[in-house]
């Protein structure tokens, strides 16, 4: 008698229904990739919107904070010159290695395949949103399927690895920043890495650390020497990311769980807030038909 | 309550949300200020025009936000800015729209909705964070951004966007 009674007060009724309709919608829509059309439209209309003032806005906050900065420039000047100076020294080994290498590899009858793993595209994508939601963080930028984005794609800036592609749309896709990539959700990614310089021997997992802000790197061999200071790269196993993008700097390195291996800390070496331009990495697509 | 003025100046206000405040709020701060204009607009919505005004507003308003930044899930602030925009119609439908009551319902809603919206990630396992974390680090403070935002607005929206013999408004132009 009790529930009846219960159940004939509507309001309850509409609530329960409701509760179980999210809770559908909440599991329907996690772990989905595609975007159905509403969705594509909703977010290219509101996103050329977004465009329009999220950059004027940021170029004039930037204006600020480079006057707050103008201090520095002699300083940063002169160190230019000197990357300048190291750069051009690089550049002449690297056209004689990189040709050495084409000459090998044609000796070695590298297939094509072969030959285009490591060839990277970069795609200049402008941010154009960012979200105010603490547990799902994404960033909006300008490119969509129309110019070849497609998910699970890098995205860097000029710093390091920012984050991966989400959800594309016709003309924006959204990013999930490196921050959100956490190790403990259901549909974590792990990210390779090793340490710059020993890309043979160093292996590790990368992922994020919320409480403390700082990228964790696990499962590091305990005869591996990761030191502080140590530049951290994505490694290209697993086939994920693309090979040699900048992750961070190693501020420490522990014993980690259970003894057997080590977790370094790691320092971002790109900041995940107040982006303006950012390069989604495009590989090339040997695999397709 | 003038729904059609609403709409639009809550689209302009999630754009605003979106693209410009980013910028104004510092790096420092940037994940623990995290406002949700269409929340505050809900607010307004469920007490000068009602429960069922509110739900359907805080619905449509909260999906447009999930799809907008899509990452994991759909849903989130659709479900709990409907919830919060109902109750708080339920609550304030006796009630004279006095400034204390509305900041009240602002600080009070804006803590629902970020536990709803945390204890839904939590039950996808999508964030390891603690409630007591996440209260201390983002839901306090944004309380209190959206108390000032909620102040900042309700001048304005007393003004043109609630319907005139609605309260105390007698001519609204």
């Amino acid at each position: 008698m009790v529930i009846f009674k219960f159940m004939r007060n509507k309001r309850l009724f509409i609530l329960m229904i409701g509760l179980i309709l999210f809770i559908s919608l909440l599991g329907f829509s996690s772990g989905r990739t595609g975007l159905t059309w509403p969705e594509r439209f909703v977010n290219d209309a509101v996103g050329t919107v977004q465009e329009a003032f999220y950059r004027p806005v940021g170029a004039v906050s930037e204006f600020f904070r480079d006057l707050g900065r103008l201090s520095d420039v002699y300083e940063e000047n002169e160190q230019l010159r000197q990357t300048v100076a190291r750069y051009t020294q690089d550049k002449i080994r690297y056209n004689m290695i990189e040709n050495e290498n084409k000459r090998l590899q044609d000796d070695l009858h590298f297939t094509e395949r072969q030959k285009q793993l490591y060839d990277y595209r970069y795609l200049i994508a402008q941010v154009i949103a960012s979200s105010s939601n603490p547990y799902d963080k994404t960033i909006k930028i300008n490119l969509g399927s129309h110019d070849g984005i497609k998910p699970k794609m890098a995205v860097t800036t000029v710093d390091g690895l920012v984050g991966l592609v989400s959800k594309v749309s016709e003309f924006t896709s959204t990013v999930t920043p490196l921050s959100e990539l956490d190790s403990t959700s259901t549909d974590a990614i792990s990210i390779a890495a090793t340490v710059l310089g020993r890309e043979d021997q160093s292996f590790g997992i990368v992922d994020y650390d919320k409480e403390n802000k700082v990228l964790q790197m696990s499962k590091i061999d305990e005869n591996d020497q990761v030191v502080e200071g140590d530049l951290i790269v994505t490694s290209g196993l697993g086939n994920v990311l693309p090979k040699g993008i900048i992750i961070g700097t190693v501020i420490s390195n522990q014993v980690g769980d259970f003894g057997l291996t080590h977790t370094a800390t790691l320092e971002p070496a790109a900041k995940f807030d107040h982006l303006t331009e950012v390069f989604v990495v495009v590989t090339s697509d040997v695999d397709a038909p | 309550m003038r729904m059609n003025r609403t709409i639009l100046l809550t689209i302009l206000l999630l754009i605003i949300q979106t693209a410009i405040l980013p910028w104004l709020i510092p790096s420092a701060w940037s994940d623990r200020l995290l406002p949700h204009m269409p929340f505050v607009m809900t607010v307004f919505v469920a007490l000068f025009g009602g429960r069922y005004k509110a739900f359907f507003f805080g619905l449509g308003f909260g999906l447009a936000e999930d799809i907008l930044f899509y990452g994991e899930l759909l849903g989130t602030y659709g479900f709990a800015l409907a919830l919060v925009g109902y109750l708080i119609g339920l609550a304030g439908e006796r009630k004279n729209h006095l400034l204390s009551f509305m900041l009240l319902a602002v600080g009070v809603g804006s803590v629902v909705m970020d536990t709803i919206v945390y204890f839904v990630y939590k039950l996808f396992q999508l964030t390891s964070l603690t409630y007591a974390f996440a209260l201390y680090w983002q839901i306090v403070p944004t309380l209190l951004l959206h108390v000032g935002f909620a102040l900042l607005l309700y001048l304005p929206v007393r003004k043109w966007l609630a319907k005139a013999g609605a309260g105390e408004e007698s001519s609204a132009s």
